[in-house]
């Protein structure tokens, strides 16, 4: 029975809980409603289309593919990225350069976004550094599946 | 026979083996990259070293010989030690340009760093520039900045081909592997030396960044190119599971068999495997259209123009043209069903022409299995084809028409005149529309079976690939139409697997019943 | 003529009142989750661009329902699966009859009652009603042809039953209080006073009774703590089967069922449209002041009253429904058998005796 009790009274000490910040965020919709500045809001939502959130620095965004210094992709489709990826959304082909201290670049280089779950590793698995996912665009959703395959030319912007 | 301590583990071996050897007899590795079973030991890169008690310094592994009663270490402080200082002073030239290398991930630096080394290098200086891209075959690519002058490829040169076109120039720092005076090397059997480089510093064109290593599956088969029978690795990629690639197959390596090839495979049979992708005929094709049918159809309709003819007693009318690209079982299984059972009496071979060998590997020879054939009991002589064709009403022909390479313009004109005509084809080819059925079969490297080489070897093999569409193994076809030929039916019913038919085949025919593998 | 015009216009009153607050209860749940949770809530329907902090989304949440597809699935009975939402939303709807909005309105020398039908018995009527409704969760259930909400169902109507005794059993107590069965009775009783100046309302008189009414009432709309007979996660409830317009029905109907509680612990217990110490003529304060009223001012003040009341028991229901997580099938049956039950009859038993002790 005294048990029961303390159920009681945590049931009603919950209650009070909500209770309180109803009218706590009430009272500062309230204000808002009449135009009155407050410092604190009534509720922390961030009303995303209009308000964005800034980005965290380390968020993995889209991807994009570096250059070298002349325009050309860093990438020497060395295809660890390929190996890597846990849900199989690269496919790279490697072509010949003429340059021998470059010797290997890719010539089609596909991120089936469609497919991709952004864990990063193929970031992680660049030795050439020439895979980073910091575009910080995070806005890329299509209305059709081949859109969302991005090529070398895409992925270079 | 001397007895040695290697590791605490005791090994008798033969007075005068070296230790390396003792040791892999005991299962015990010892890096090395300039030794080669194959070749002299070199001594040249000092992976191998060992400590030996009593001697005040390491010794080589591959070229110092047991004595009875040697306590070898393999794991030692000192070797450990040794070890990564030969490793820091390969690797202090050594380009680390393993992306684009298409020997990373079977490259034996790789892999001893990754075993034995695990150092930060303290080498400040620039590395040594060299020439990264020179051709030094027609085959072949060099790098001098990844070569670590193991000389195995001057050594396999010298000693195997004794072409002699590579050797080492300069000393010191500048002493790189080159040809003498720009002749590229030039011989049958030049694609051995970017499989026998440790290193990525001689690579092969036709590889050359088509796949990473460590994508290929590596499954053991048969050449099946000459009558030689080389033992090979078929190297093919499964694919990716979103993106579809162009071929299978993406390169042939030698498998060690010293019966037949040792180490090596000739350059035809390592290049031309694009037969195995190209061109494939994976699907039924009835009067020239392709709309589906299966197999079971298939078989019936074929038992049943047999067993009309065979009715009617004028199996003699049955043609039957065979290519020995048929392996030992399927040879037994169509003499025994058409010459046992149905007894059409007009067998004949239409092989593709001999051509020039050399003295080494490759045999005149380009079809894998005329020995086979002839040991079953077949006539390898080609028919006089104008008698041979007339009065046919049914024709089969089993091809495996490699493009070009066989002669099919005795038979073009009389295949209209023929009742009907059926071609077990594994390629598209264009004699192939001038037959009411064609067939799909499968290659030598997607079934399992037997084959007989030059010599009289015979070597089983098993599937290396997976068949394409619609293939099917000869000898299953085999197997299903004397089923429904219900001629014998109790002796086919037995066979379910090339195994199975092996060992009858061994109980009928003396010749396989003795080991000549 | 004119009496029956009178009822026509008290029926269509009162049904679009409750209506309308019903249909505005679904933005007021949002809207008050949101603000309990820091959230915003339902505010991005609009029209020209005119938001109104949200206020057209029942609409279109109204809109969306009527075009989604109206699925009756191959294997149900068609008959019974598409009648159950309308007998759901039948017997809650005609429970608004019996609500006294307010006293006596005179207009014209006529007397204009502001109840639609002032049963004898109407307090009966309300229970009977509000039972019947069971029938609507049963059908939905067995006529789905499909065991989870057969098994919903069957929850449903397990928990209903149970909670309909406690329902009534704390009723008694009231009833040995307000010696009547009428609604309107009950509300004119609670406006005497205690002592001269506490109102004699159910809150005071019946405490207990109260508290079990309220609990039990709950479980009646069987919303969350009480949402066993649908059980999202466990048996996704006797409404699995519904789409569109007929879904919205049932959804519709559990917040006319919050409603007709609110009115009913309102009329019950808080003393219906009583405004503590006004009378016909206007105020008159226990400490002796006066401030005198006319007809009119008195009869809005009524109704303002009875409405401020059941806004805020509708407010309270939300409150609790997005407070407490759902009670499992067990605790529900004991607090309903083992605890309501029993409390209830130790009211009526206590209140018996306080009765005739005071005499």
């Amino acid at each position: 029975m005294i048990k029961a009790l303390g159920y009681f009274i945590a049931i009603i000490k919950g209650s009070l809980i909500t209770t309180r910040h109803f009218m706590v965020n009430m009272w500062f919709h309230t204000l808002k409603l009449f135009r009155i500045k407050t410092k604190r809001k009534g509720a922390v939502t961030i009303q995303y289309p209009e308000e964005k959130r800034k980005i965290a620095s380390r968020h993995r965004s889209l991807h994009r593919l570096l250059k070298r210094e002349d325009g050309k992709p860093r990438c020497v489709a060395c295809m660890l990225c390929v190996t890597v990826c846990p849900s199989e959304c690269i496919f790279v082909e490697a072509a010949e350069d003429p340059d021998p201290e470059v010797q290997k670049v890719p010539s089609i280089f596909i991120i089936d976004l469609s497919r991709c779950c952004f864990c990063g590793f193929c970031v992680e698995a660049c030795p050439e550094d020439a895979i980073r996912m910091d575009t910080g665009q995070i806005e890329f959703a299509e209305y059709s599946r081949d859109k969302l395959i991005y090529d070398l030319e895409k992925l270079m912007g | 026979m001397a007895k040695i301590l290697i590791d605490e583990r005791e090994c008798d071996v033969a007075e005068g083996t070296t230790i390396l050897k003792a040791a892999e007899s005991a299962g015990l590795q010892i890096p090395h990259l300039c030794y080669h079973k194959a070749f002299m030991p070199e001594g040249s890169c000092r992976m191998c070293l060992v400590e030996i008690e009593g001697l005040p310094k390491l010794e080589l592994a591959c070229s110092t010989q047991v004595r009875d009663g040697m306590k070898v270490s393999t794991k030692s402080e000192s070797v450990i030690e040794a070890r990564k200082g030969v490793l820091e002073c390969l690797l202090a030239d050594h380009p680390i340009d393993c992306p684009i290398c298409d020997k990373a991930g079977e490259c034996k630096l790789q892999d001893y760093y990754e075993e034995y080394g695990l150092f930060e290098s303290e080498f400040n200086e620039e590395k040594e520039k060299r020439q990264k891209k020179i051709e030094i075959g027609k085959n072949l690519l060099h790098d001098q900045e990844r070569c670590v002058l193991c000389r195995r490829c001057v050594r396999f040169l010298d000693e195997v081909t004794k072409t002699r076109e590579l050797g080492v120039f300069q000393r010191g720092v500048h002493a790189e592997v080159a040809t003498y005076d720009g002749i590229l090397v030039d011989n049958n059997y030049s694609g051995n030396l970017a499989e026998l480089c440790p290193v990525g510093a001689i690579t092969d064109k036709d590889f050359r960044f088509k796949t990473r290593t460590w994508f290929l599956q590596s499954r053991e088969s048969i050449c099946t190119l000459c009558s030689r029978g080389c033992n090979i690795y078929v190297e093919s990629h499964q694919g990716f599971s979103r993106f579809s690639l162009p071929k299978r197959v993406y390169r042939i390596q030698t498998r060690e068999n010293q019966m037949i090839n040792g180490f090596w495979i000739c350059d035809k049979g390592r290049y031309d495997y694009s037969y195995l992708d190209q061109e494939r005929l994976d699907k039924i094709v009835v009067n020239n259209s392709e709309d589906p049918q299966s197999w079971q159809e298939i078989t019936s309709i074929v038992a049943g123009e047999i067993g009309r003819l065979f009715h009617m007693k004028r199996s003699s009318h049955i043609g039957l043209i065979l290519q020995s690209w048929l392996s030992n079982e399927e040879l037994f299984l169509i003499d025994k069903i058409f010459r046992n059972d149905i007894n059409i009496g007009k067998i004949s071979f239409l092989d593709p022409p001999e051509e020039s060998s050399d003295d080494f590997l490759l045999t005149a020879e380009r079809t894998p299995n005329r020995r086979g054939a002839k040991e079953i009991g077949f006539d390898l002589q080609p028919a006089d084809w104008e008698k041979f064709l007339e009065d046919v009403d049914l024709l089969f022909v089993f091809a495996s028409p490699i493009k070009g390479d066989t002669d099919f313009s005795p038979l073009k004109a009389a295949l209209d005149k023929i009742e009907k005509t059926v071609l077990f084809a594994s390629h598209n080819h264009e004699i192939n529309s001038l037959f009411d059925m064609v067939l799909p079969m499968s290659l030598i490297a997607e079934k399992g079976g037997s084959l007989t080489n030059i010599v009289g070897s015979v070597q089983g093999f098993s599937p290396a690939l997976d068949a394409p569409g619609n293939c099917k193994p000869a000898w299953q076809f085999l197997v299903d139409l004397a089923k429904k030929l219900m001629i014998n039916f109790d002796f086919y019913n037995q066979f379910s697997s090339p195994e199975s038919i092996r060992e009858v085949m061994k109980k009928e025919i003396p010749y396989f019943r003795e080991e000549h593998e | 003529m004119s009496e029956w015009i009178i009822i026509l216009i008290k029926i269509i009153c009162a049904l679009v009142w409750f209506l309308v607050i019903a249909l505005y209860l679904t933005w007021v749940e949002r809207k008050e989750s949101a603000v309990i949770q820091d959230r915003i809530g339902a505010n991005r329907a609009n029209i020209w661009k005119f938001r109104a902090i949200g206020l057209f989304q029942p609409f279109a949440d109204a809109i969306k329902m009527i075009f989604k597809e109206d699925f009756t699935p191959k294997f149900s009975r068609k008959f019974l699966h598409n009648l159950a939402p309308f007998i759901s939303f039948f017997f809650v709807a005609v429970t608004i009859s019996a609500i006294p909005f307010g006293d006596v309105l005179r207009i014209g020398g006529r007397e204009i009652k502001l109840q639609v039908v002032d049963f004898n018995v109407s307090l009966l009527f309300v229970m009977a009603m509000l039972s019947l409704g069971i029938f609507g969760i049963i059908l939905a259930g067995w006529s789905s042809n499909n065991r989870y909400t057969l098994l919903g169902g069957m929850r449903g109507a397990a928990q209903l039953i149970s909670y309909e005794v406690a329902l009534g059993l704390s009723l008694i107590g009231l009833i040995l209080v307000y010696p009547s069965l009428k609604l309107s009775a009950i509300v004119h009783y609670q406006g005497e006073m205690l002592w001269g100046w506490l109102p004699k309302w159910g809150v005071f008189l019946q405490p207990l009774g109260l508290l079990i009414f309220f609990f039990a009432a709950l479980a009646e709309t069987k919303r969350v703590p009480f949402d066993l007979p649908e059980g999202e996660n466990e048996i996704v409830g006797f409404f699995t089967e519904y789409s569109g317009l007929k879904w919205g029905l049932f959804m519709f109907t559990d917040f006319m069922e919050v409603l007709i509680v609110a009115c009913l612990l309102t009329t019950l217990f808080f003393g219906g449209w009583q405004v503590p110490w006004l009378y016909a003529d206007g105020f008159h304060f226990p400490w002796g002041g006066e401030w005198l009223l006319p007809h009119g001012i008195v009869v809005a003040f009524q109704v303002l009253a009875f409405n401020l009341k059941v806004f805020f028991f509708c407010w309270l229901q939300i409150l609790i429904r997005w407070t407490y997580p759902r009670f499992r099938y067990d605790q529900v049956m004991d607090l309903g058998w083992k605890l309501l039950v029993p409390l209830s009859l130790v009211n009526i038993a206590g209140t018996a005796i306080l009765l005739s002790l005071i005499g």
